[in-house]
C-alpha cells in the first residue's frame, strides 16, 4: 500500500512536470509581441525594448524555463505580465470560487446520480427512459446553451436568483449558496445524467451478480441487499466516474464563470488565454493538474481502500 | 444573449485606448437606490474590465479610471462637458511658449494614512507615471521636468508644448497616491490615496467585487454622495445586461444588440458617442498593397462602403454616419464632412477603373473572433466585393490583434478608436510616428498643420484641425462608418451624466434619483 | 495477493473504461438489420445521413450563395424567398446550414480521425508487445485523460492562434486516449485467447493474425467510439466559438450559433437553426452510438453468451401478495405441477424455457433434476425458489410447497411476498460457483452472521457462535479464521462449505442445490458430497439436487427427473432409471457419463458497468 502511494506520486509529480513543461515550450516559444501587448499601442519602441528585458525576454527560452522552474519548486509562479500580480496570489483568490463551485456540484451530482442511477437500475420503466433521455439531451445540447436557458428562466424572468455574482462563503454563508444556485445547477444537470448512466449500469452489473441472488436466498430484505451489498459494489465504479466527472468540471468551469461572472480559475484560464497572459496561464494549468493529480490520488486510495484485497494485502 | 465583442474588447481595452478620458463634475440630485434619502445607500456599477492594478503609476484612460477615481483625486477635474475644474490643483497656468505649466496645490488635504498632500507627493506620483511604463506613460513624453517648487506648487516643464497635457492630468495621468504608501510597496493592491472613498479590503473579492467605503474626512463631502460605491466587473456582456436586468446592479454599459432588451426592462438609457469606427488604411505609401498608394482607390474604398446599412444593422442605427475622424466635441468637426463619400458602388468601381484596377486587387485584413460582429466582416468583405477587391480576411487572436496593426502587418484593418481632441487624435493615427501609422505615411502639408496644432494659439489650433481634418478626409487617409452611440443604462432609481470623451460616467456623476 | 492489486484493480478499472459496454464483439450482418429496426438507431440514422448528404452536396443545391451578403436583407424572418430567414449580414441562413454541415462534419472528423490515428495503432502496439512501450503509452493515456480538455484548447489558443483545424487536431489527441484504451485492452484479450491456440494454428505468424482479428473484433466498438467523438467534438467547436476563440473563417454551425447568441435579443430565432442542428447531430451521433451497442449485444452469440449465464438480475423489488393466502392440501413438501417458465421478447413473442414441468418431494428425500446446459433445470430449480430474473415469467402451473402455493396457475410472476417469508427460513439454496456467490466486499463471518440476525432475529453473539459452529459442521478446521477472512482469501472448496453453511444455518425443510459441485476439483467434489449427504441426514431436509452429472444423481438421490429443452422426458426412482433408462436422451447423458466427460460450463463477466462515453467526456 505504502509502495502503491509513492509511486502514484512519482507517477504525478512526472506528469506534472511533463504537462507544465510542454505548455512552457508552447506558450512562451509563441509569445512574440507581447510587449507591446501589455504596454498598450501607444508604447515606444525603447518602451517595448525595455519591457521586454524587464520580462527576460530577450534571454534564451531554456534559460527562462530553467528559472521559471526553480521559481516554481519554492512556489513562486512569476507576476502576470499584464496586472504585475503575483500568480500564485490571482489563483489563489480564485481556487475557492472554483472549488466551491466544482465541489458543489460533485457533491450533488454524486447524491442525486445515485439515487436516480439506482432507482433507474433497479426500477426500470419510467425513470429509466427519462434516464436516457435526459442524458442524450445532456450530451446533445451545449453546456453553454443549458447555462444560458437556466439563467433566463430563473433570473432573468422569475427573478428568483442572481444571474450573477460570487459571494464568499466566510461571512455569509446563504449568499454564498444562493450565488451557486445557478451555476451549480448549470454545471451539474449533463454530469447528473450521464453519472447516473454510469451508476445504472454499475448497479445493474452489480445485481447480475450471483451473489446478490445467494444474498436473497438467504432471506435478507431488498432494500439491505441494495444498499448494503449493491451499493458497496457498485462505489469503485461510481467513485471512478466522479473522478472522471471533475476533470470535466474543471473544464467546464471556464464557460460557467464566464456566463455567470464568477471570478475563478476558469475565468482567469480564459482571460489570461485572450490577453496572452502566459505566466497566469501556466500557473492555472499547472494547478489545475495539480489538482486532478491529488482527486485522483485519493480516488485510488478509496477505491483501493473500499477493495478488500488491496486492503489486506 | 451572449455577446463576445465586448469580451475580448475589454482584454483589448487593456492594452489599447479605445475609449478616454475621465473626469469630474459631481452631478447629483437624487434619492438613494435604496430608496432612502438624497445621500447615502449603496451605488453598485457593473465595470467591463477589472482592475490591473490600483498603482496611479499604472493607471488607464476608459473603463478602468472608475477604479481610481474613488481612491484617488486627481490634479484636475473633468466636469462632464469636459471643462476642466480644480480638485488638488486650486489654480494652474502656462508660460508664454506653453512649456512651463505651474499647478497650485490645496493645502488641507492629507491621503487616508495621515500623510499630507504637498508638492513633492505630486512630483513622485508624476515622476513615477513617466517613467513607469504604465500604459499610458507616453502621455507625458513632452514632460522635461517637474519640481516642486515650495510646499504647495509644481512646476512642469516641457520639452515643446503639448496641447493635451491638462487634459491628462484631469484623466488618469493625475491621479496623486500617498507617497508613503507607495513606498510601502502594496500600493498596487492596497491603495492609499485622497479620494472621497477607501477600498474596503474586507468586502473586496478580487475580480468579482470592489467595495468602498467613504472616506470619513474627505476635504470636498459633496463629492460623496453614496455611503458605499460596488464596482462588479463583469466582462461578459450578456452577463452584464442580466446583472442589470436582475437587480444586481444599478448602472451598467451595454451594447447596441442588448440596448432595446434594457430599454423594454424600464431602466433610464445614456447615448453618448466616444469613438468612431471603419477602415484604417495604413499602407498609404503602397508598401504592401501597391493600389492602396493611389487615393482614387482610397476613396473608391470610401465610396464603396455602405455605411448607413452598417450602422443600422451592425450598430442597431445606434449612432451617426461619418466620413470625418475627428468628433464632434472637438475644434476639427466639421459637419458637412460627414457625407463626404456617400454609398456609391458605381462611382467607387470608376475611380477604380481610373486608378487602373479596373480588374480590382486584392488586400489581407484581421478579424477577430468574439470581437469583430460577424455581420461587419460580411457586410465589408461584401461591399469591397462588390466594387472588386477582395479581401482575404486573417483570423487573429484578441491579443495580437493590436500589435499585429501598430506593427505594421496588415495594409488596412477595421477598428474602433476613441475620438480625441484633435492633438490627440494626430498622435493617434495622423502623425509620422503616431501610433496607427505603422508605415510612417507622411505628406508635408500634415505635418505643418499639426505643428500649428501643437505649437498655434487657439484659434490657429482650430484652425488648423480643421483644415486637417479637411485634408485627411479628401485624401482618404481612412474610411470611417460611424460613430456609434456608447450605451449606457441607469436603473429607475440612479441617474448620472455622461462624461465627454470617455467611454463610461466619472464615479462623480452618479447620484441617487429623487 | 502478494503484489497489492490496487495498480493492477486501477489499470483494470480503467481498462475496463474503454471496453466498457462494449463488448468486443464482431460486427455481423445482423447488426445494421437491428440498428435500424431500433426506432432511435433509425432516426439517429436518418439524421445523420440528411447531415451528411447536405455536407456533400449542400454547396450544390443551396438556394442561395451561402457567403453572399446583403445588409440590406439582413434579420429576415423565415419564409418568402429565405426559407429559414437570413442572418445578421443578410445571408441565406438555409443555405448557410447546408454548407456548413460540411465544415462542422470535416471538423469533427478531422478530430476523430486524429484520435483514431493516433490511439489505435499505439493501442495495437501497447496491447500486443506490452512491455516499455504500453507502459510510457498507458501512462501518457493517464495523463492525458487527467487533463480538462477545455483548458488544455485555451492554452493551445494561445499559444497556436485560433484555428479550428489546430484546435481539432489538438482535442483528437486528448480525446485518441479511448481508442488507445479500447484497442490495447481487445488485443490482449485475443492474443491471450490466441497463445492457447497458437500451436494448433502452424504456419502463421501471430502478428498477421492479431492484425487481422483485431480489426475484425475492433471494429464496431470503434464506430461507437468515433460516432461519440464526433458528438463531441461538434460540442466542442460550438463551446470554443462561445469563448471568443473560434475560427470565423469556417463556417462551421458553431460559428453560426455563435452569431445567432450575438443577435439573440433583435432576432433569437437565428441562434435556434443552428442549436437544432448542433443538438439533433450530436444527439443522432449518440443516440447512433447507443443503438450500434445495443445491436450488438443482441447478437445470437451474445444472447446466448447470457442465457448460458442464467439468469442476468434478480428483481430487488417486493410484490406484497402475503395476504389471504389459502392453505392446499397437499401431501408433499413441495408440489410441481404442469409449470411452464417464458421470457417475452422485444417482438412481443414469449420464448419458453421450460415447458409443463410437474414434481414432487417429500421430507427428507433427494430428488436430482438431470439435464443439458439449457435443458430448463435451472430454470425450475430457480423458479421454486422464486428468484428467476425479472424478465421471466410463469406461463402456467403451479408450486405448491408445505401447502403454501406460491404460485397459481393463473401464471404471472412469483409470489415474492410470500417466498420471502419462506426463503432463508425454510427454503435454502446452495449455488454451482462458490466465489462468486459470495461478496467479495464482505467478510465471510459478516455474510453469515447477518441473515441469522436480521431473518432468524438472532443476537449478535449468538449468531456469531451459531456461524463458527456451522462453519465447523460443514468441515472447516479453523473456523475463526475462516470467519474472519473475505472471500478471495478462501479456496473454491471452502468457499462452497461457506455457501452450504450459510444454506442449512436456518434448519431448513427444503434445501435446492445448483450443480453443488460442479465448479470444484474432482478431490473436492467428493467431500461435498459426502457433506451434503450428512446434512442431509442431521436435518432431514427435502433436497433439490440439480446436476448434469448422473454420477451425482447416483450417489446422492432417491429419486430422479431428466429434463430436456425445458421438458421433462423421464422421472423415477434413481435405481431404475439408471438401470433401466426408457428415453434416448437419457440413455445419452447415461452415455457420457460413463465416458467421463463434462460439459463445459461458460464462465461469463457482466459487461463494465463504465461507458466510454464516460471516458470520453472525461477528456472535455
Amino acid at each position: 500500500m505504502f509502495s502503491f502511494i509513492v509511486r502514484r506520486i512519482v507517477s504525478g509529480v512526472v506528469a506534472l512536470f511533463v504537462v507544465s513543461s510542454l505548455t512552457f515550450f508552447l506558450l512562451y516559444f509563441s509569445a512574440t509581441s507581447v510587449a507591446r501587448n501589455i504596454l498598450g499601442e501607444s508604447a515606444t519602441q525603447a518602451q517595448v525594448h525595455q519591457k521586454e528585458i524587464e520580462l527576460g525576454l530577450d534571454q534564451p527560452l531554456v534559460g527562462r524555463y530553467l528559472h521559471w522552474l526553480g521559481g516554481v519548486l519554492h512556489g513562486d509562479f512569476g507576476v502576470s505580465w499584464f496586472t504585475s500580480r503575483s500568480v500564485v496570489g490571482s489563483i489563489f483568490d480564485r481556487l475557492p470560487v472554483t472549488l466551491s463551485l466544482v465541489l458543489v456540484t460533485i457533491a450533488i451530482v454524486a447524491i442525486v446520480a445515485t439515487l436516480v442511477g439506482v432507482a433507474a437500475a433497479v426500477r426500470r420503466g419510467w425513470i429509466d427512459r427519462l434516464l436516457q433521455i435526459v442524458s442524450i439531451a445532456g450530451s446533445a445540447i451545449p453546456q453553454f446553451v443549458i447555462a444560458i436557458i437556466v439563467v433566463t428562466i430563473f433570473a432573468i424572468k422569475l427573478h428568483w436568483l442572481p444571474a450573477t455574482g460570487y459571494v464568499p462563503l466566510g461571512g455569509n454563508p446563504g449568499g454564498w449558496a444562493v450565488s451557486l444556485v445557478l451555476p451549480v445547477v448549470a454545471l451539474a444537470i449533463s454530469a447528473v445524467a450521464s453519472t447516473a448512466q454510469q451508476v445504472r449500469s454499475a448497479t445493474i452489473n452489480v445485481l447480475s451478480k450471483d451473489y446478490v441472488r445467494t444474498l436473497r436466498s438467504r432471506g435478507l430484505a431488498p432494500r439491505e441487499i441494495l444498499f448494503r451489498h449493491v451499493l458497496r459494489g457498485a462505489a469503485p465504479a461510481g467513485m471512478t466516474v466522479l473522478s472522471l466527472q471533475f476533470i470535466v468540471m474543471l473544464g467546464g468551469v471556464v464557460v460557467i464563470e464566464q456566463i455567470f461572472a464568477l471570478p475563478g480559475m476558469g475565468f482567469l484560464a480564459l482571460q489570461s488565454t485572450i490577453q496572452g497572459d502566459m505566466p497566469v496561464l501556466m500557473g492555472v494549468v499547472v494547478y489545475i493538474v495539480l489538482i486532478v493529480v491529488i482527486v485522483n490520488l485519493l480516488v485510488d486510495l478509496a477505491v483501493g481502500w473500499l477493495n478488500p484485497k488491496a486492503r489486506v494485502s | 444573449m451572449k455577446l463576445r465583442p465586448r469580451v475580448a474588447l475589454a482584454a483589448i481595452v487593456t492594452t489599447a485606448a479605445l475609449v478616454l478620458t475621465g473626469c469630474s463634475a459631481g452631478g447629483s440630485d437624487g434619492s438613494t437606490n435604496t430608496g432612502k434619502t438624497a445621500t447615502g445607500g449603496t451605488l453598485t456599477i457593473g465595470t467591463l474590465v477589472d482592475v490591473k492594478s490600483f498603482d496611479p503609476a499604472q493607471s488607464h484612460i476608459g473603463h478602468y479610471l472608475q477604479f481610481d477615481q474613488p481612491v484617488y483625486d486627481s490634479l484636475l477635474r473633468r466636469k462632464p462637458d469636459g471643462t476642466l475644474i480644480p480638485m488638488l490643483a486650486k489654480k494652474w497656468s502656462y508660460n508664454a511658449d506653453k512649456t512651463v505649466l505651474t499647478l497650485n496645490l490645496r493645502d488641507d488635504v492629507t491621503f487616508t494614512d495621515g500623510t499630507k498632500l504637498d508638492a513633492d507627493a505630486v512630483k513622485v506620483n508624476l515622476d513615477r507615471f513617466r517613467t513607469g511604463n504604465g500604459p499610458d506613460a507616453s502621455t507625458l513624453a513632452q514632460i522635461e521636468s517637474v519640481d516642486a517648487k515650495d510646499a504647495t506648487t509644481v512646476v512642469i516643464t516641457l520639452k515643446a508644448p503639448d496641447p493635451a497635457l491638462l487634459d491628462y492630468l484631469g484623466n488618469a495621468d493625475g491621479f496623486i497616491a500617498s507617497p508613503k504608501a507607495i513606498d510601502g510597496g502594496k500600493i498596487d493592491t492596497a491603495p492609499v490615496g485622497s479620494g472621497p472613498y477607501t477600498l474596503d479590503a474586507s468586502a473586496t473579492v478580487a475580480g468579482s467585487t470592489y467595495t468602498f467605503v467613504k472616506n470619513p474626512k474627505y476635504w470636498d463631502p459633496s463629492l460623496q454622495v453614496y455611503d458605499k460605491i460596488v464596482l462588479k466587473p463583469i466582462l461578459d456582456t450578456t452577463a452584464m445586461l442580466n446583472a442589470l436586468l436582475s437587480g444586481q446592479v444599478n448602472a451598467a454599459l451595454l451594447t447596441a444588440k442588448t440596448e432595446a432588451q434594457a430599454k423594454s426592462g424600464g431602466f433610464t438609457e445614456y447615448r453618448y458617442p466616444t469613438d468612431w469606427q471603419g477602415l484604417l488604411i495604413f499602407d498609404r505609401d503602397g508598401k504592401m498593397v501597391p493600389a492602396l498608394a493611389n487615393v482614387k482607390v482610397r476613396q473608391a474604398i470610401n465610396y464603396a462602403i455602405d455605411k448607413k446599412t452598417l450602422l443600422k444593422q451592425v450598430g442597431q442605427g445606434l449612432g451617426t454616419v461619418t466620413n470625418q475622424v475627428f468628433g464632434p466635441t472637438t475644434a476639427a468637426y466639421d459637419k458637412s464632412l460627414d457625407n463626404s463619400y456617400p454609398y456609391d458602388p458605381a462611382k467607387a468601381k470608376k475611380l477604380l477603373a481610373e486608378a487602373g484596377y479596373s480588374d480590382g486587387f486584392s488586400v489581407s485584413m484581421p478579424t477577430v473572433s468574439g470581437f469583430f460582429d460577424p455581420a461587419l466582416t460580411a457586410g465589408i468583405g461584401q461591399n469591397l466585393a462588390d466594387v472588386g477587391i477582395t479581401v482575404n480576411w486573417v483570423n487573429v487572436a484578441g491579443a495580437d490583434f493590436i500589435s499585429g496593426m501598430v506593427q505594421g502587418k496588415f495594409a488596412m484593418s477595421w477598428f474602433s478608436l476613441f475620438q480625441g481632441s484633435p492633438w490627440v487624435a494626430a498622435n493617434q493615427i495622423i502623425t509620422p510616428n503616431a501610433t496607427y501609422n505603422p508605415f510612417h505615411t507622411t505628406d508635408p502639408k500634415v505635418e505643418s498643420m499639426v505643428d500649428t496644432i501643437q505649437k498655434g494659439s487657439e484659434a490657429d489650433q482650430a484652425k488648423a484641425a480643421k483644415q486637417l481634418n479637411d485634408y485627411v478626409t479628401a485624401q482618404a487617409w481612412f474610411a470611417p462608418f460611424y460613430r456609434p452611440d456608447q450605451i449606457f443604462f441607469t436603473d429607475k432609481n440612479t441617474t448620472t451624466t455622461p462624461q465627454a470623451q470617455q467611454a463610461i460616467p466619472s464615479i462623480y456623476s452618479y447620484a441617487p434619483k429623487k | 495477493m502478494s503484489e497489492p492489486t490496487i495498480k493492477t484493480e486501477n489499470a483494470m478499472d480503467a481498462d475496463a473504461l474503454a471496453g466498457a459496454g462494449v463488448t468486443a464483439e464482431p460486427a455481423r450482418p445482423g447488426v445494421l438489420r437491428r440498428l435500424v429496426g431500433n426506432p432511435l438507431g433509425l432516426i439517429a440514422l436518418i439524421i445523420l445521413a440528411i447531415v451528411v448528404v447536405s455536407g456533400i452536396i449542400g454547396p450544390w443545391v443551396a438556394p442561395f450563395d451561402p457567403n453572399h451578403a446583403s445588409l440590406a436583407d439582413a434579420l429576415k424572418g423565415p419564409g418568402g424567398a429565405h426559407l429559414l430567414g437570413t442572418d445578421s449580414a443578410g445571408r441565406d441562413v438555409f443555405s448557410r446550414l447546408l454548407v456548413g454541415a460540411r465544415s462542422t462534419l470535416i471538423a469533427a472528423a478531422l478530430a476523430a480521425a486524429v484520435a483514431l490515428v493516433v490511439g489505435v495503432p499505439s493501442g495495437l502496439i501497447a496491447g500486443f508487445f506490452g512491455g516499455w512501450f504500453d507502459s510510457i503509452a498507458s501512462w501518457c493515456t493517464n495523463v492525458l485523460m487527467s487533463l480538462p480538455a477545455i483548458i488544455i484548447l485555451l492554452a493551445a489558443s494561445a499559444a497556436l492562434g485560433h484555428s479550428v483545424w489546430v484546435s481539432m487536431t489538438i482535442f483528437g489527441v486528448l480525446i485518441s486516449t479511448g481508442f488507445f484504451r479500447l484497442t490495447r485492452t481487445s488485443v490482449q484479450a485475443v492474443r491471450s485467447e490466441l497463445y492457447v491456440d497458437a500451436a494448433r494454428v502452424a504456419g502463421l505468424s501471430n502478428t498477421s493474425i492479431i492484425g487481422k482479428h483485431i480489426l475484425f473484433v475492433v471494429r464496431a466498438p470503434l464506430i461507437i467510439q468515433t460516432s461519440m467523438v464526433c458528438g463531441i467534438a461538434i460540442s466542442i467547436q460550438a463551446t470554443l466559438e462561445f469563448l471568443g476563440l473560434g475560427d470565423v473563417l469556417v463556417p462551421t454551425w458553431g460559428v453560426m450559433l455563435n452569431e445567432g447568441f450575438i443577435n439573440i435579443y433583435t432576432s433569437p430565432i437565428l441562434a435556434v437553426w443552428p442549436g437544432i442542428a448542433i443538438s439533433l447531430t450530436i444527439g443522432a451521433f449518440v443516440v447512433l452510438g447507443n443503438a450500434l451497442r445495443d445491436a450488438l449485444e443482441d447478437t445470437p452469440k451474445a444472447a446466448k453468451k447470457r442465457a448460458a449465464a442464467g439468469p442476468s438480475r434478480v428483481s430487488l423489488l417486493d410484490d406484497d401478495e402475503t395476504r389471504g393466502v389459502a392453505l392446499v392440501k397437499s401431501n408433499h413438501l413441495l408440489e410441481v405441477n404442469g409449470l411452464g417458465v417464458g421470457y417475452p421478447q422485444p417482438s412481443g413473442r414469449v420464448k419458453t424455457v421450460v415447458t409443463d414441468v410437474s414434481l414432487h418431494l417429500d421430507r427428507g428425500e433427494v430428488l436430482g433434476i438431470v439435464g443439458e446446459s439449457g435443458s430448463g433445470k435451472t430454470q425450475t430449480a430457480f423458479s421454486i425458489l422464486g428468484l428467476l430474473p425479472d424478465e421471466a415469467v410463469i406461463t402456467g402451473g403451479s408450486i405448491v410447497f408445505d401447502g403454501t402455493p406460491l404460485v397459481s396457475s393463473s401464471g404471472g410472476r412469483l409470489s415474492q411476498g410470500r417466498l420471502a417469508a419462506l426463503r432463508g427460513k425454510r427454503i435454502a439454496y446452495i449455488p454451482q460457483e462458490p466465489m462468486s456467490n459470495l461478496d467479495p466486499n464482505f467478510t465471510i463471518g459478516y455474510q453469515l452472521v447477518r441473515p441469522l440476525v436480521k431473518v432468524l432475529g438472532l443476537s449478535k453473539a449468538d449468531a456469531r457462535a451459531r456461524a463458527l459452529e456451522l462453519l465447523g459442521i460443514v468441515g472447516i478446521t479453523n473456523p475463526q479464521r475462516t470467519f474472519d477472512a473475505y472471500p478471495h482469501e478462501v479456496s473454491g472448496g471452502m468457499a462452497q462449505r461457506v455457501l452450504i453453511a450459510g444454506a442449512v444455518s436456518c434448519n431448513p425443510d427444503l434445501l435446492i442445490a445448483d450443480e453443488p459441485t460442479t465448479a470444484l476439483d474432482v478431490t473436492v467434489q467428493a467431500e461435498v458430497l459426502d457433506l451434503l449427504r450428512d446434512l442431509q441426514d442431521r436435518f432431514t431436509m427435502g433436497v433439490v439436487l440439480v446436476t448434469h452429472n448422473f454420477g451425482v444423481v447416483a450417489d446422492l438421490c432417491d429419486r430422479v427427473v431428466v429434463m430436456q429443452n425445458g421438458r421433462l422426458v423421464e422421472s423415477g426412482d434413481v435405481r431404475s432409471i439408471l438401470r433401466d433408462p426408457r428415453d434416448a436422451y437419457t440413455k445419452t447423458l447415461l452415455g457420457a457419463m460413463l465416458e467421463g466427460k463434462t460439459p463445459m460450463t461458460m464462465l461469463t463477466a457482466g459487461p463494465d458497468p463504465l461507458d466510454d462515453e464516460m471516458r470520453m467526456k472525461a477528456s472535455i
